[in-house]
């Protein structure tokens, strides 16, 4: 019994203990540290003492757990089972802060080592004084920490407002799609809502000065491959992670059609569009050709190094006088409206909603259709999809280059506005920005994709002091949502037949099916 | 039915990928064959000890990927997936050896004059590689216990991309704690990176670095005994039954997970002498120092046949001389060797998705 | 005699191993025959080989006048040659009606430009394809069920669905591979009225591989018996029934000596 207490104490401390100095060393507690401190008006160390008291009452309450087939434990052993959990993350922690400060103190330069132990992160741990101090301070403050949250988490347990939390998310979610929801079953209902949308839409531009516009015209323009992306990965199963290619693609083609340099080509905004989205979906389909008849797991690494190799070749000297190489392409052509120009970021703005537009009506409608079940079906399971009469290469080439299509879009328009193209924008982190817009949203789903886009694309932008910390946390975010919600933050729903059949009622009556198995054979 | 009416028709089944498959194979022989000639009969750009050093280091670098390669493919026959997070294990290993090095480069022995690093030069090289194996079997054991884990079972993408996160996550941890400068490695006394043997060919001297030989030598003795753990004890013979079959393996009384566990510990400690290796012989580390050995020895895993110990031995020097000697070859800039390694593995997973050595995978069981 | 299926001397070996040695095989149309044999005994590689999964050795397959050797999967499909698995292969997050839906793929031929313009041709194909689904799940039984994700069912109502996502290509001649495994008997007999009336109602030859000694004696006209890959017997269930080389096969030499009416399980 107290050995099975201590065992979880342990566990909950140790986890706590690996937490606080992993955001110690990567400096992340003073960061978030910062950030509490602008927004309580606080001193930085007293934020700093919250942040990490917070975690303490999380590990408590963790190692105050029970499982489902366990009795609940008695008072002490409650007690016991946090202050093992404190005692050891504070042990822990104290002692590594004890060793930092105390090579600190004799003059050794930390940062050469670990670079986030600056002087001054050091001082906002050390609270001014002397290591033991610190360290005793920092072995204790767990400690209380773990009890109270233990306490807390056992007297709580059982309080009338303490529901599943996914039941509340959903009671809210339902009363505020239920009505929408209710009224797109009109005709009417719809007419209206996308009037309303659509007017929203076109004056939320007029509204936001020159930041927001760029800020959430970027968020648009990864809303557009993650949606390219989910037609390849969350639809027809192709875990791609050399997307950036076709990024690569429609951007360079704009760049070498229409920059002065190296070509001084100078065609029109409008002439290049086309081609260079027709163009990515045409690289699509032949880079598909030769790997979409491996596996899963084996496509990913081929298309990984498509992306490389996009990447070196772009950059080589020896491709310069086609590409211009490391330099990159400037002065990209920004189109034109009736002769006036069009390319200021709130004309982009309006170019990327219209284009995020187009693109959520074309997948829709693909996803529910015979085209879109074939990718579902294999994704499912593609050896029965081929049974089932589906061409899978043929279906999978298309799923490719209509997702190529997407992000040769993308690039033209990311490439234009910023009237700036080099092989640095093209490496493997926006591959697996679009990936994690894709999975973090939802695999399948177009509202989980612009979810996605504006949690991992917009957020970061609003919290520019953990931008150090953004791609670390995708990292992070790919693992826990594989493990603890693989289906997104809003899973795609399957097709309701509700609408459907609302919909075939409006038609004509479908044909009259009795003798379904022979068809016209008879 | 009478026989007659039934000649002997067959069709052939001529696909578009098989056109595709001709077309880029005839194209890519004859891009070869006219590059070599260009390089070897017209221009003559190189003479024989540059093909040499060439050679050399494609065995060393090649002897590198080998044991990174080792864990692809022990993992690859044990649970199906690619390890993608592996190319950090063996950059984890890489920095852990760092830190030791330079800590006994700043210990004083005695009276002080002496760092530890110059009066135990032998020990300091076996304590970096103990630090650096530690680090990357213990990361590499969690790596499976948080991220594949939880997620046995799960459709293949699952794991799949958690690992791609899992890597994301290393390599970015990594850089922060580190920071994002390049590191470099301590030079041994005993194995100082810039001396060796010389030969002499056609007038012009080689140099053979001992920290090159040093490498292959330890590359081989370490696949080698793996060869022999797997093939001969108690461990080997669970993982080639897990491998089979998991579910028959544990109803032998075989513990699954420990086997899974163990399996991640034997490709940590490879990966992390490699990364070890990787820095006394190159010199310089970085947080994202794994990112392309990585993925090479996963090309190389596949040039072997994945999931196969001597395919990937095989794969890995293969792989090392085709990219040391291809850009010199070819005649084609330096910077690219890195495509023409990634070409083969194109190549090789268009031809022969099986590899070299790798047994022809029959057909999905319907 | 001539059959809708006429196999003659198909042979695939994998490696060292016979899988199928120079099968000879009619099938008649409108006819139900079931392929049995002990485990191992090539029965699922018969079905592989008729529908293009696997290439054969040698040997030729027509169906209807039209040779099968080198045709791909989908091809076989659409010349009318239907599918189930022997364990559930149904599409699990997809609805009942998705996977009816996707059986009717071949049938079906809204390309990737008009689904996504939404124009008229494809919505009406696509209103009339889901009138057509929704009644070839009512007539496997499984009315009301079509919005439930197919990982959500029971097993029994998950090989129903399989067999109405067979029937959902329009075709003549339907594999059906231990349609009955691991049914209670209840579901057992309702499967093998439904197999029946397939015939019955809807003209559809049947080729089934099968366990259930009861449900190849009530259902088939004709049985072929295959062991390690080869024809031992083949007639009315009854010839079979009383064939000594068929009681050998599935219990051994020495059994069969001691045994007088064996194999009605």
């Amino acid at each position: 019994m107290i050995a099975s207490d201590v065992r979880q104490g342990l566990r909950s401390g140790m986890l706590l203990a690996i937490v606080v100095v992993f955001l110690f060393l990567i400096g992340a507690t003073t960061t978030i540290a910062d950030i509490f401190a602008n927004a309580l008006k606080q001193d930085r160390g007293v934020s700093l003492q919250a942040v990490l008291g917070l975690l303490a009452l999380w590990a408590g309450s963790q190692a105050a757990k029970v499982s489902l087939d366990e009795k609940r434990p008695s008072w002490p052993r409650t007690l016991l089972r946090a202050g093992v959990a404190g005692l050891s993350s504070g042990l822990v922690i104290g002692l590594t802060l004890l060793l930092t400060l105390r090579l600190h103190e004799q003059g050794i330069n930390l940062r050469t080592y670990l670079y986030q132990l600056s002087p001054a992160s050091l001082d906002l741990w050390s609270l001014g004084r002397s290591p033991i101090a610190a360290a005793l301070f920092h072995v204790l403050l767990p400690l209380v920490g773990c009890l109270v949250g233990a306490v807390l988490a056992r007297g709580f347990r059982d309080a009338p407002w303490r529901g599943p939390a996914s039941r509340r998310m959903s009671a809210v979610r339902e009363a505020i799609t239920r009505p929408l929801a209710n009224a797109a079953r009109t005709r009417w209902g719809r007419i209206l809502l996308y009037a309303a949308l659509g007017t929203l839409l076109l004056l939320l531009p007029l509204r936001l000065n020159n930041y927001w516009n760029f800020t959430l015209g970027t968020v648009g323009i990864y809303v557009l491959m993650g949606l390219g992306l989910n037609v390849v990965v969350g639809l027809a199963g192709l875990l791609d992670l050399g997307y950036v290619v076709f990024f690569a693609v429609g951007s360079y083609t704009i760049g070498l059609l229409t920059a002065p340099t190296p070509h001084n080509l100078m065609w029109d905004f409008w002439i290049v569009l086309p081609i260079a989205v027709l163009l990515a979906a045409i690289i699509g389909v032949l880079l598909g050709v030769p790997v979409l008849r491996l596996r899963g797991d084996y496509l990913a690494i081929v298309t990984l190094g498509f992306g490389e190799i996009i990447r070196v070749l772009l950059k080589a000297e020896a491709l310069a006088s086609f590409s211009n190489g490391p330099r990159g392409i400037p002065s990209i052509a920004q189109p034109t409206l009736v002769g006036l120009p069009f390319g200021s970021d709130r004309d982009f703005m309006y170019m990327i909603i219209l284009s995020v537009m187009l693109v959520i009506f074309l997948t829709n409608r693909l996803q529910n259709s015979r085209v879109g079940r074939a990718w579902i079906a294999i994704r499912e399971d593609e050896t029965v999809a081929r049974a089932m009469g589906i061409n899978t290469l043929t279906s999978k080439l298309l799923a490719f280059g209509i997702g190529a299509a997407f992000a040769g879009l993308g690039g033209v328009l990311f490439a234009s506005r910023s009237q700036f193209t080099g092989p640095d924008d093209f490496n493997l982190m926006v591959s697996i920005n679009v990936l994690a817009v894709v999975i973090v949203g939802g695999m399948g789903s177009i509202p989980g994709v612009i979810a996605g886009a504006f949690v991992l694309k917009g957020l970061p932008e609003v919290l520019r002091e953990l931008d150090a910390y953004r791609i670390l946390s995708f990292g992070a975010l790919l693992v826990a949502m594989m493990v603890l919600r693989p289906e997104g933050l809003i899973p795609s729903t399957r097709r309701r037949l509700e609408m459907q059949e609302a919909r075939a009622a409006e038609s004509p009556p479908a044909t009259p099916v009795a003798p379904v198995g022979r068809g016209g054979a008879a | 039915m009478p026989e007659s009416a039934l000649p002997a028709r067959t069709r052939k089944r001529i696909t578009p990928y098989q056109i595709a498959q001709v077309v880029i194979g005839l194209g890519f022989l004859a891009f070869v064959a006219w590059r070599l000639y260009e390089v070897l009969v017209v221009e003559r750009t190189y003479g024989p000890d540059t093909w040499l050093k060439f050679a050399i280091s494609g065995l060393i670098i090649g002897s590198v990927y080998a044991l990174i390669t080792i864990g692809y493919t022990l993992v690859y026959a044990i649970l199906r997936m690619i390890n993608f997070a592996h190319s950090e294990v063996f950059m984890v290993g890489a920095f852990a050896g760092f830190f030791v090095f330079e800590a006994l480069k700043s210990l004083p022995v005695g009276t002080g004059e002496h760092a530890f690093i110059e009066v135990y030069p032998i020990p300091s090289i076996i304590l970096g590689f103990v630090a650096g194996i530690a680090t990357s079997m213990v990361t590499g054991v969690a790596l499976e216990r948080i991220a594949y884990r939880p997620l046995r079972g799960a459709p293949r993408l699952v794991p799949l991309i958690s690992a791609v996160g899992a890597s994301i996550f290393l390599q970015n941890a990594a850089q922060l704690m580190f920071g994002p400068q390049r590191r470099t490695f301590v030079n041994l006394p005993a194995l100082d990176r810039n001396l060796g043997w010389t030969l002499t060919v056609g007038e012009k001297p080689v140099l053979i670095t001992y920290t090159g030989v040093f490498t292959f030598i330890l590359a081989i003795v370490l696949l080698i005994s793996l060869y022999l753990i797997v093939q001969r004890t108690r461990l080997g013979r669970a993982m080639r039954a897990v491998s089979e079959n998991k579910q028959t393996a544990a109803l032998m009384g075989i513990d699954v997970d420990g086997v899974i566990s163990r399996t991640f510990a034997i490709s940590g400690v490879l990966a992390g002498a490699a990364g070890v290796m990787w820095g006394i012989h190159y010199g310089q580390i970085h947080a994202y120092v794994g990112f392309i050995p990585g993925i090479k020895a996963f090309t190389a895993a596949v040039l072997g046949g994945i999931g196969n110990i001597p395919g990937a031995m095989l794969g890995s020097m293969t792989l090392g001389l085709i990219e040391s000697l291809g850009p010199g070859g070819l005649g084609m800039d330096f910077q690219l060797k890195d495509v023409i390694a990634f070409s083969i593995l194109v190549l090789v997973l268009i031809f022969r998705p099986s590899g070299i050595l790798g047994e022809v995978l029959s057909e999905e069981k319907l | 005699m001539s059959g809708l299926l006429n196999i003659r001397q198909l042979t695939k070996h994998f490696g060292g191993l016979l899988a199928v040695d120079r099968l000879d095989l009619v099938i008649p149309e409108k006819s139900i025959v079931s392929v049995i044999g002990p485990n191992g005994a090539g029965k699922t590689t018969l079905f592989n080989c008729i529908t293009g999964f696997y290439d054969i050795d040698s040997g030729e397959m027509e169906f209807a006048g039209e040779l099968l050797n080198g045709l791909t999967p989908d091809a076989v499909v659409r010349l009318g040659i239907a599918r189930t698995y022997q364990n559930i292969r149904s599409f699990p997050n997809m609805s009942a009606v998705e996977n009816v839906l996707v059986g009717m793929h071949s049938h079906l031929h809204t390309g990737a430009l008009s689904a996504a313009l939404h124009l008229p041709g494809a919505v009406r194909e696509e209103s009339e394809a889901l009138g057509k689904a929704l009644s070839l799940l009512e007539y496997v039984g499984l009315k009301g069920k079509a919005d439930t994700l197919a990982r959500n069912m029971p097993y029994g109502e998950q090989r129903r669905l399989e067999i109405a996502r067979a029937l959902a290509s329009q075709p003549r001649l339907i594999l059906l591979d231990e349609p009955t495994a691991g049914m209670n008997p209840r579901e057992t007999s309702e499967t093998t009225s439904l197999v029946k009336r397939l015939r019955d109602d809807l003209g559809i030859t049947v080729l089934l591989i099968e366990h259930d000694m009861r449900v190849v004696m009530g259902i088939s006209e004709r049985v072929t018996v295959l062991d390690y890959g080869v024809k031992i017997s083949e007639g009315t269930p009854q010839e079979v029934q009383h064939d000594r080389r068929v009681v050998e096969a599935y219990l051994g030499r020495g059994a069969a000596a001691g045994l007088e009416s064996p194999a009605t399980a």
